[in-house]
């Protein structure tokens, strides 16, 4: 999939979007497109969906995964920024609770970036920096979701240890259970990273031209928050919940691909093949669903993928992990709507090791375009 | 039409901008450099470059002929659909500038934020708080109508207004419908009423700021539109990559150097040290142009005009000097004038604060990054490019 072209520069045929331009190098991941792996620092997804999320995202940032101290010293890094600024979480007195939660959220992290200190002001920015966001944001984020039901935010001061568990802690309001736990953080962690993709694009974009990393991660879920992108999930969802029984989906599905209907969370640019993301999370969502009683939802999607990959897997169109997210996010209690935000506060952690990577010889990105249009 | 599979050819026009072609077939072929220069991301009929004559073109019509031809708010529809005249040029106008009715709420979230913050982070805010009281969870969220109808480049304009009466002190301000974009922003930012003469002159900025091709904060909304996000995300990315020292701070960085120069004689043997020492003069340098960016030609004949009328000759007198002795000895290096070294003065003589020029600039861009967005839905399709892996191997992984 990366094409023979070696590097970035030369020259390369590349079509519409971008598809198939190499755009730079990375040491962050590699995405095999045809027999489906994801390989992250050199670590196979699989082996990586055993550990924490302090352990992937120090990984993903920083190139190595933790020895023990550096795991508790990250670990407190991202604790002590679990509180964010009062102005933040005041800010969504101000705005409708009918609004989208990734707006809600989106907003509260502008304001929070209003507070948030410069660069020069830190000892240690590029250690402290990209927790601060990951932090702040699980906190905002999980404040904007209870604002959607007209609940007030959780403090995070009586959370229990660990950035996943602390998430969904400020989000419910209850401690979740062991199980919820797992499956939550090995949804942050099979999305922490996915190379060049249309959000990581922004970002890169933005911290060319030498803004803050906070403004990249804010571009970045603009582009995240799209329903062709991270806002797949929710849509992917919502048409699941509409189906109620295996037969209905098995119907749904003939009558979409008869009609070359898009059907959302299938096909991916880069996966010509059934995403690697989808069976590591597979076996999570089975066990919250039936822990609620809902493994008819399971069945339903078994059918619909069964019947779409049936037709269109020798075209290269599978599930994705946008397909699958929702029957994790569903049975711990969120609504639909706010399903991107898990996959943002992931994925935020690779746009921020690619902008990282890209700061010290990264020349601002300014690409062309065709003019097509009148010469007078 | 031009031959475009074959990389030779697209190779020797180099930069961005640079082509022009009846059509184009994808997948296509060129040279890649660093930064992306190079590569085509979209084919557009908003604005070109002409590479051999440096004629910057606003869909197809110079820009030597629009300037002081015709306002912001006409350009605003220029660019968005191609006309000026027409049946409903009426209807731009007052969706522009109705747009800048902000709901209270929006007021009162800037205004309780420190009004010493950087104005291009409240405007940021502004702008995603405004976005919550415009969609709901349950609109189409690519909020296409949102685009269309116009009303966030009055929106933005009335936040960076209301911007900057905060950090005066100063109560938010009434919306009048008679008063264009441009006097309104003058009555915000400026004291007392202004004066014809500098409300064209914003006008004219505005128009030269309104599109240019692919930088970082449009390419970025239109990575961010081609996801299907909502427009006031678009706007938010936009404004992220404006923050970048490398663009909005460029007018900071030519009225410190300007100002402190006396007459003439100063000004040529500051560059002349500034260049011998290896430093940067800053509005010097552009991706695009092997030539003096057309835009700073239009605006040196306007701060020859203004200076003179608010008073203040010496002050064109010191910017020709500086731009003659860097042009005698950077053009042989292919650096020429750009935009900012002209603007900045100028927004200077309307008596705006330099820390509020790139919400200004956002203001103008407004225009260009909408036209931009629309085709960009039109076109759909999503930016995906890939990147080489070169970090540790595996066995049987891609490297």
């Amino acid at each position: 999939m990366i094409g023979a072209t070696p590097g970035s520069a030369g020259v390369q045929t590349y079509g519409r979007g971008l598809e198939g331009l190499v755009a730079g190098e990375t040491a962050i991941s590699a995405i095999d497109g045809v027999r489906g792996h994801l390989l992250v620092r050199g670590h196979p997804l699989e082996q990586l969906v055993q550990r924490s999320f302090e352990e992937v995202s120090h990984l993903v940032l920083f190139g190595a995964l933790p020895d023990a101290d550096r795991l508790r010293r990250w670990s407190a890094e991202l604790e002590r920024f679990s509180e964010p600024p009062a102005p933040a979480l005041a800010a969504l007195q101000r705005v409708p609770g009918t609004a989208h939660p990734l707006a809600l959220y989106r907003t509260m992290l502008t304001v929070a970036a209003c507070i948030a200190p410069s660069v020069e002001q830190e000892s240690d920015p590029a250690w402290s920096r990209p927790a601060r966001i990951l932090s702040w944001s699980a906190s905002l984020a999980a404040a904007a979701i209870r604002h959607l039901a007209g609940q007030a935010p959780v403090p995070a001061a009586s959370a229990p240890p660990g950035h996943a568990q602390r998430f969904l802690f400020q989000t419910l309001g209850r401690l979740p259970s062991p199980e919820e736990a797992r499956a939550f953080e090995v949804s942050l962690v099979v999305q922490v990273e996915h190379g060049l993709h249309a959000a990581a694009l922004a970002a890169l974009t933005v911290i060319s031209t030498g803004a803050d990393l906070g403004s990249a991660v804010l571009a970045g879920m603009g582009a995240l928050s799209g329903i062709r992108h991270g806002g797949a999930n929710q849509l992917a969802f919502e048409m699941l919940a509409h189906l109620p029984d295996v037969d209905s989906a098995r119907r749904f599905a003939r009558e979409a691909l008869a009609r070359h209907q898009r059907i959302p969370g299938f096909g991916h640019r880069v996966y010509k093949c059934p995403d690697p993301r989808v069976a590591l999370l597979e076996p999570h969502a089975v066990a919250l669903l039936r822990a609620r009683g809902l493994e008819q939802r399971h069945e339903v999607y078994r059918a619909l993928r069964d019947e779409v990959e049936r037709a269109l897997g020798p075209r290269g169109i599978f599930a994705n992990v946008d397909s699958i997210t929702g029957l994790v996010y569903h049975p711990l209690g969120l609504p639909p709507s706010a399903f991107p935000i898990p996959f943002c506060l992931a994925i935020q952690t690779g746009w921020m090791a690619h902008c990282l990577e890209y700061l010290p010889h990264g020349a601002m990105i300014e690409p062309g375009a065709v003019y097509v249009g009148p010469v007078n | 039409m031009t031959d475009l599979a074959t990389p030779s050819v697209l190779g020797t026009l180099g930069d961005s901008f640079a082509w022009q072609a009846d059509a184009l077939q994808w997948p296509v072929t060129t040279q890649v450099g660093p930064g992306l220069a190079g590569v085509i991301a979209c084919t557009t009929a908003v604005s070109w470059i002409d590479p051999s004559s440096g004629l910057l073109m606003y869909r197809g019509v110079p820009i030597e002929r629009l300037a002081g031809a015709v306002t912001f708010e006409e350009v605003v529809r220029l660019l968005i659909t191609g006309q000026i005249e027409g049946d409903a040029a009426h209807t731009t106008q007052s969706r522009l500038r109705d747009g800048r009715r902000l709901p209270a709420d929006v007021v009162h979230l800037v205004r309780s934020l420190d009004a010493q913050t950087h104005p291009t982070l409240l405007l940021r805010a502004g702008v995603s708080a405004l976005g919550c009281h415009e969609l709901s969870g349950d609109d189409e969220l690519s909020g296409e109508r949102h685009w269309r109808e116009l009303r966030i480049v009055g929106q933005v304009a009335a936040l960076v207004a209301e911007v900057g009466q905060h950090r005066r002190s100063r109560p938010p301000l009434a919306v009048d419908p008679t008063t264009s974009l441009a006097q309104g922003m003058l009555q915000a930012l400026t004291d007392g009423e202004p004066d014809a003469e500098d409300v064209a002159l914003l006008d004219l900025l505005w128009v030269l700021y309104a599109d240019h091709g692919l930088d970082a904060p449009t390419f970025t909304s239109m990575i961010v539109a081609s996801c299907l996000a909502d427009p006031y995300y678009n706007v938010v990315a936009g404004l992220s990559a404006l923050r970048g020292p490398r663009l909005g701070g460029a007018t900071e960085q030519v009225l410190a150097q300007m100002l402190p120069l006396a007459d003439e004689a100063r000004a040529r043997q500051w560059v002349g040290q500034a260049v011998e020492a290896g430093e940067r003069v800053a509005g010097f340098g552009h991706r695009v142009y092997r030539m003096a960016d057309p835009r700073a030609v239009v605006l040196r004949r306007e701060l020859a005009l203004a200076a003179r009328r608010h008073g203040c000759p010496e002050l064109f007198a010191v910017a020709r000097a500086m731009e003659q002795e860097a042009s005698r000895l950077l053009a042989p290096r292919g650096i020429h004038v750009n935009i900012n070294f002209y603007a900045a003065p100028l927004f200077h003589l309307l008596g705006i604060e330099p820390a509020m020029v790139p919400c200004l600039y956002a203001v103008g861009r407004m225009a260009g990054l909408v036209a931009r967005v629309q085709e960009a839905l039109a076109q759909g399709r999503l930016y995906r490019p890939v990147s080489r892996y070169v970090g540790p191997g595996l066995d049987g992984a891609t490297p």
